[in-house]
């Protein structure tokens, strides 16, 4: 702190000091806001010309046509956006399905189980996990994850041919393997918002618990979890948000396939995939881009309702349940 | 921290003048009028763009080297697939296009309407081989069009199904699945692909149809030539369609095909070259040799195009731009017709060498005939 | 009272085996990281060499593939512009946040929409800067290094302002009411003192935002484009190591999937240095 230049001023107050003075105050203070108001300008800019853009393809089929028609056909001009809408969906399912416990599970061993020195480097390895960018893990999924994991796949697939989507012959790139490698990037931002929401845990409902003779699992089971519980989920709809919105790593191994999948192991599409794809060859023709515009509108739709919900549930989470149910105990 | 925004702020300046500076501000969005391409020992220097099919990719590449060792000018060509070279040419965003497919009569409206006519000039034929990747299988197999078609629409899900084995008889098939391979962008390569499965198998023409993108029935998609060849060579039990050269470069097995004449042909120079010969070719050159008569011929062997506009400079090219592109086709059906046998591709058959070089010589500037100096 | 009786045997097996799975589970998490950094060391080393830093992919067919020089240029380029305009704006916006914005519904419509930008999709952001300016031809050309960094600085926006606001609401007000007790305008305390006390964190919180930035592609698809030379020419279409990596992919050849890993490797250890550099300037920090 430059003590010489403030005391300059030293022994005069405020009000007493000219005019003039005041002015680069002012200047600051609207110079941030007019910039704060940019921000929220442009965004509210950029969202209309989303829609407006989108308009030529929206206005030919109908939104919800557009939407729910399963029919992704550029040779004949047809734009029905469902196959991308059930591949970006069912690719972030499976993500959540083998992201959110993996997370969750990494978030309470970080937390309560792992020793004390461990705590800090397992931290960051897994906070690594969301310093590799998509591209990379696309690469490597592609070249290293489909070709070691095919046998495996194929054994799921026979092994489980009963449940429903689950069977028929594994090819390579699906949305099993698409839904894998997002739920790796999906679990450092879940697993840091679960160890987050855990830490707001109040310490005497755990230590209650351990006192009544609970070991350390049930502890967890009682004390912790239901605690967490709207935290976990607000949590578990953020990686779902980012599941949505993830591209490269999707494109190099979803299979391209303008279809819905029969199997879990097809190749399929999502939403974002098709816009990375196809925009270089729709950029002459209206009607494509438009499309693939709409789709990109879709797809900002649908991360703004998940992360709407995700917020509200985070902030619940933070907020501790109404009545935290008092520790039980089995057996 | 006055100093460090000031910093920022200055930065900032530089870099947007810098930009500023350096961009070319002409309204024709063609490339670089300011980069200094070639250098060299050149005669006439400067760069011209291109974007479109990676069927002769190879060969363009090629062509490329020699042109600017020959004139001084480089050539940037970029394989983003025919349906992107197409968009590209009509949106004026390169100098040149290139295409396996002819374009249809709305993409000519459409270019028509911004820049002017477009004008075909076929380079080379190439020849789409059906490309597998099977362990136990490494001879050629015999296919016919409809088992091809039968392969691609799912019908044919093993590698021992009978109708390849009726085709092969005595040879050792492996029961492994097959994986389908196939384009994801818009492709020339599937747009000839395509029209011989619908010349050949009426399933496939009421099912999926002809053009530079279909609702394949069954596969994975995956960009460009290079792309399914990706694809093709990282699955046991693949089959794929790519042009020869990136066959070739792989060591990928291919099939012999059986052509109109009933004769099962393997891709090569020879039975490219033969498609190419007697065809009967349109006043605009936009023709296609898929299924030729010729006995001797590969059925999936077509010719690729470069696309250019009558007018270049009412299109919005600069002048030396123009010469440039000139030089380039001149190049192609000219010299570079020398070179391409060696790459597999089989240079024009004579009638219609001389009717692509009547194209080339019809390019004009402003009305003004333009002719080819380097 | 059974409160203080021994643990019995299934309850102790049970806690083992969930402690166990806990465990397996986190093992689980970490197993990819191991399995894609060690793939990259073992391809990506393979494929660096002088020609790999030292010249550009040449896009030949045959002979010479050429390296990845204008990728490494061209996000070094992108992202340092994208820095310049993000990062003024974004602790702009997190000080306007912090020192006018406590309460208020304009405040608080801003804090709202800058966590929306942080969910919205990178492609999204790409769109928007196709939209207005690429489709419009904006400056000259149509695809342009300058819009690439833009979709860039929009995408690290709300990183820098989310980190900025907290770090800047930590600056203790007896700080604040210290100086402007002395007489100091306003002003001058946001910049020479509340921006200092918090500078290792904003320093941090940019270094996360250009790591980011640094690693993603989709934004760069249809804004900057690709190409292969190194231009500098930020108002021209211009490659980036991501561009690059996703372009080298799609390819059959050796050499240039080969290349694709070499250009991973690079990539991470520029994203590796910065997270690095990143955490050791905040606990280094007075505030942490």
């Amino acid at each position: 702190m430059q003590a010489g230049t403030l005391t300059q001023r030293a022994g005069r107050s405020f009000g007493e000091r000219p005019a003039r003075a005041r002015v680069p105050d002012v200047v600051m203070r609207w110079g941030l806001t007019a910039l704060a108001a940019a921000v929220l300008a442009l965004l509210a800019y950029f969202f209309a010309r989303l829609i407006g853009e989108s308009q030529t393809a929206l206005s030919r089929f109908g939104a919800l046509g557009f939407v729910f028609d399963n029919d992704w056909d550029v040779s004949s001009s047809h734009y029905g956006a469902l196959p991308l809408v059930v591949g970006t969906l069912v690719t972030s399912a499976i993500a959540l399905v083998i992201g959110v416990p993996v997370a969750v599970a990494t978030a309470l061993y970080i937390t309560e189980l792992c020793p004390r020195r461990a705590r800090g480097p397992l931290t960051i390895l897994v906070e690594l996990l969301a310093a590799v960018p998509s591209v990379v893990y696309g690469l490597w999924g592609f070249f290293v994850l489909i070709p070691k994991l095919r046998p495996v796949q194929q054994w799921l697939a026979d092994t489980f041919s009963f449940l429903p989507f689950v069977g028929g012959h594994v090819a390579g790139p699906s949305y099993f393997i698409a839904g894998l490698i997002l739920a790796i990037m999906i679990v450092p931002i879940v697993s840091a918002i679960t160890r987050e929401v855990m830490a707001t845990v109040p310490s005497d409902h755990k230590e209650a618990a351990l006192a009544l003779g609970a070991t350390r699992w049930e502890m967890i089971r009682t004390a912790i979890l239901p605690y967490s519980r709207a935290g976990i989920s607000g949590a578990a709809m953020l990686g779902l948000g980012r599941a949505v919105g993830e591209t490269i790593a999707v494109t190099i191994v979803i299979g391209n396939a303008p279809r819905i999948g029969q199997q879990v192991f097809d190749q399929g599409y999502s939403l974002a995939a098709v816009i990375a794809n196809e925009f270089g060859e729709a950029a002459s023709i209206p009607l494509h881009r438009s499309a693939l515009i709409a789709a990109g509108l879709v797809l900002f739709v649908l991360t703004l309702i998940v992360n709407g919900f995700a917020r509200y549930f985070v902030v619940r989470g933070q907020q501790g349940p109404k009545a935290a149910p008092a520790p039980g105990m089995a057996g | 921290m006055r100093s460090r925004q000031l910093l920022a702020l200055g930065a900032a300046g530089v870099l947007a003048v810098g930009a500023a500076a350096c961009g070319s501000s002409d309204k024709n969005s063609s490339s670089s009028s300011s980069s200094t391409a070639g250098g060299g020992a050149a005669k006439t220097g400067g760069s011209i763009s291109g974007a479109g099919a990676t069927f002769p990719q190879p060969v363009y590449d090629e062509w490329a080297n020699r042109f600017k060792d020959k004139t001084g000018t480089t050539v940037n060509y970029n394989g983003i697939g025919s349906g992107g070279g197409i968009a590209q040419f009509t949106a004026g965003t390169v100098d040149f296009g290139a295409t396996d497919a002819f374009m249809k009569p709305e993409e000519i409206a459409a270019a028509k309407q911004k820049h002017g006519e477009p004008v075909h000039i076929p380079t080379v034929f190439g020849a789409i081989t059906v490309a597998y990747n099977v362990q136990g299988l490494d001879k050629g197999l015999k296919l016919d069009g409809k088992t091809v078609a039968d392969l691609f629409l799912g019908k044919v899900k093993k590698w021992d199904d009978p109708a390849i084995k009726s085709l092969n008889p005595g040879m050792k098939l492996p029961s492994t699945p097959v994986t389908v391979v196939h384009r994801s962008d818009e492709s020339g390569t599937t747009k000839l692909f395509t029209s011989f499965l619908k010349d050949t198998s009426p399933e496939w023409s009421s099912k999926v149809g002809s053009d530079k993108t279909v609702k394949w029935p069954t596969g994975t998609g995956a960009a460009k030539n290079a792309g399914v060849a990706g694809g093709v060579k990282q699955s046991d039990g693949a089959v794929g369609y790519v042009e020869q050269a990136y066959a070739l470069q792989n060591n990928f097995t291919t099939a012999d095909v059986k052509n109109k004449a009933g004769q099962f042909i393997s891709p090569s120079l020879e039975s490219t070259t033969a498609a190419g010969e007697g065809i009967s070719v349109p006043a605009d050159l936009r023709f296609s040799a898929i299924n030729s008569p010729n006995p001797k011929a590969y059925p999936i062997a077509s010719a690729t195009f470069l696309l250019v506009y009558q007018d270049m400079c009412k299109a919005g090219l600069a002048q030396d731009k123009a010469q440039g592109v000139v030089n380039w086709v001149n190049y192609a059906v000219g010299d570079g017709q020398q070179v391409a046998p060696a790459l597999q591709y089989a240079s024009l058959p004579p009638g219609l060498d001389q009717k692509a070089k009547a194209k080339v010589d019809g390019l004009v500037c402003n009305g003004a005939p333009l002719k080819a100096t380097g | 009272m059974s409160a203080l009786a021994p643990v019995s045997h299934r309850r102790r097996r049970v806690d083992r085996a969930a402690r166990g799975l806990l465990a397996a589970a986190t093992g689980l998490a970490v197993l990819p990281l191991v399995f894609v950094v060690f793939y990259l060391l073992q391809k990506g080393v393979g494929a660096w060499s002088v020609g790999f830093f030292t010249t550009d992919p040449s896009g030949k067919f045959f002979g010479d593939a050429g390296g990845v020089r204008s990728a490494i240029f061209g996000t070094l380029e992108m992202v340092t512009l994208a820095t310049v305009i993000a990062v003024p704006a974004g602790i702009g916006v997190a000080l306007y946040l912090v020192e006018y914005g406590k309460a208020g519904r304009f405040a608080a419509a801003v804090r709202y929409f800058i966590d929306v930008m942080t969910g919205v999709p990178s492609i999204v952001f790409g769109l928007f800067v196709y939209i207005v300016l690429v489709i419009a031809n904006t400056g000259g050309a149509s695809f342009a290094g300058w819009k690439g960094s833009l979709a860039l600085a929009l995408l690290m926006l709300p990183i820098v302002t989310r980190a900025a606001e907290v770090v800047l609401a930590l600056v203790p007000d007896s700080l604040r009411e210290a100086a402007l007790a002395l007489g100091a305008p306003r002003w001058r305390v946001m910049l020479r003192i509340v921006l200092p006390t918090a500078r290792p964190g904003l320093v941090t919180g940019a270094l996360l935002a250009i790591a980011r930035a640094a690693g993603e592609t989709a934004p760069l698809l249809f804004t900057a484009f690709y190409i292969k030379r190194a231009t500098g020419d930020l108002n021209r279409p211009m490659n980036s190591l991501p561009a690059q990596i996703f372009t080298d992919v799609g390819q059959a050849q050796d050499r240039l999937q080969a290349r694709a890993w070499g250009a991973a490797l690079t990539l991470v250890l520029m994203i590796l240095i910065l997270t690095t550099l990143a955490r050791v300037v905040s606990r280094r920090s007075r505030l942490a």
